[in-house]
């Protein structure tokens, strides 16, 4: 089997497909030009700094590189995971790094020690892509968690509170918003699940078989990555949530004044 | 003038202290309430009343002073037990999901008891509510109803406290007349009760002891008004 090299001068060519994009914003006023110019800036600049890293890193394998590298991704996650969210009671970046890592442990550990076993077992042409597959949807997970749990805390706080009142523990008082959270976190992940294949191949597979892989090796390489992302999802989305938990009630069962409301003084 | 206070002395504080966002709402106050007694907190709206009550069920910390229970700091007892023995019932309480009858019994289930249908039933009419309210989503209730549901669901904790804001807000004046009547039965059966309002003739009526709250510090009531 072949394969086709894209040659620098036809990777250019698609350059005129951002061009594509910029027009439409234009012609229907999006006031997006600016924006889709420096993303993409931004995307070749990135994937050609990962391009060389990656080549880098496969030349000079080693445990101390592989670290360095799974750390990197690990702190960009979770300190992406912990911006932009609103109403939380506390700084997010630690508790999104304990939630990403547990995630990545979880799926990553097992997989790497019994399913997919590389020589040497730090090989990074493996763990590197799937290590990234996982931490990426753990940081959305996450990001989603403590972004659903930190509002509803918010604008249901007199429930909160109302539950607290009749005796319920602060699990049993955020019990509501903690599943309607997590139920949230993962329906990308599940519906990701259910409609593999029929949608759209998923990312891992299409590039094996676009490199030639034999279809059948690839589906199993992907059921490992999908299962995997269940079980990051999963436990990622847990430790966030018991982790916002922490941060909005205090020692003594009360909601935390700066996660709520101010005392309601009618 | 007061009156006689039989029993122990129940739920008391000292000193209780709390300023936020550069508002002092409560000013070294010390509260008292016995059981078989309602205590009646008025003042106008904005005065540190609610924070009291707040503050007393231990559902917002006071920057300095205690809130004891039979003479036992709050601090030394899990949040959860002195929740049970000292009820709080907010103004405009929040229903939650369900029914009347799942609501009622919201106290016992978090313990891991269940709450026959007969027990609730028999809250119900304690706040003059008919049975048949038991199978009723509570969230389409009204206001007033709502409010008799809150106080049913507080009361399900079987406690020796009562915390009441604003308690006959949102009722009629005949639902009112039955709530108030309840109150006084409550404290005839040993309750002690804290209620918060701005009606000065609902205390009255109560045979309550009248505290006003005035800008965090909490004294004597004026002369009636009513």
């Amino acid at each position: 089997m072949s394969y086709v090299e894209v040659p620098l001068a036809r990777l250019s060519l698609v350059a005129l497909l951002v061009a594509v994009a910029v027009a439409v914003s234009f012609r229907a006023r999006l006031d997006l030009e600016r924006s889709i110019l420096w993303a993409s800036a931004r995307g070749v600049a990135q994937l050609l700094a990962v391009g060389y890293a990656l080549r880098l890193l496969f030349a000079h394998e080693h445990v101390a590189s592989l670290a360095a590298a799974l750390t990197a991704m690990l702190l960009v996650a979770a300190w992406t995971a912990s911006r932009r969210v609103e109403h939380a009671p506390a700084a997010l970046f630690l508790p999104a790094l304990a939630a990403i890592g547990a995630g990545g442990l979880i799926a990553l550990v097992p997989v790497f020690a019994l399913v997919i076993v590389p020589t040497p077992w730090y090989s990074g042409r493996y763990v590197i892509p799937i290590a990234g597959m996982m931490l990426s949807n753990a940081m959305n997970v996450v990001a989603l968690t403590f972004e659903r749990i930190f509002a509803s805390a918010r604008s249901e706080a007199p429930v909160i509170e109302q539950l607290l009142a009749l005796g319920a523990s602060p699990e049993q008082a955020l019990h509501a918003q903690v599943r309607s959270a997590l139920r949230a976190a993962m329906t990308p992940t599940l519906n990701g699940l259910l409609t593999v294949g029929l949608v759209a191949l998923p990312g891992m597979m299409t590039g094996q078989i676009v490199s030639g892989i034999d279809p059948g090796s690839a589906v199993r390489y992907q059921l490992v990555v999908l299962f995997q992302l269940a079980a990051v999802a999963a436990t990622s989305g847990w430790v966030a949530a018991t982790l916002s938990r922490r941060m909005l009630f205090t020692a003594r069962a009360q909601l935390r004044p700066d996660g709520a409301p101010p005392p309601g003084e009618r | 003038m007061e009156p006689p206070r039989p029993g122990p002395p129940r739920l008391t504080a000292t000193g209780l202290t709390l300023s936020r966002g550069g508002r002092r709402l409560l000013d070294a106050v010390d509260f008292r309430v016995d059981a078989r007694e309602v205590v009646c907190v008025e003042g106008p709206s904005g005065c540190g009343k609610s924070t009291l009550l707040r503050v007393l069920a231990t559902l917002l910390e006071a920057d300095a002073g205690e809130v004891f229970l039979d003479g036992v700091a709050a601090h030394a007892l899990p949040p959860r037990l002195f929740r049970r023995r000292v009820a709080y019932v907010p103004q405009q309480a929040p229903m939650l999901d369900g029914t009347v009858a799942d609501n009622v019994a919201t106290g016992p289930r978090l313990r891991g008891e269940r709450l026959a249908p007969a027990s609730v039933a028999q809250r119900l009419l304690q706040v003059g509510l008919d049975a048949a309210f038991a199978d009723r989503r509570a969230r389409e209730l009204s206001g007033g109803e709502r409010q008799r549901v809150a106080l049913a669901r507080a009361l399900a904790n079987e406690p020796e406290i009562l915390l009441l804001d604003e308690p006959t807000a949102a009722l009629d004046a005949r639902a009112a007349e039955v709530v108030l009547e309840r109150v006084r039965a409550l404290c005839r059966e040993g309750l002690g009760v804290v209620v918060v309002s701005h009606e000065p003739a609902h205390a009255i009526a109560l045979g309550a002891l009248r505290r006003a709250m005035r800008e965090g510090r909490l004294g004597p009531a004026e002369e009636a008004r009513a």
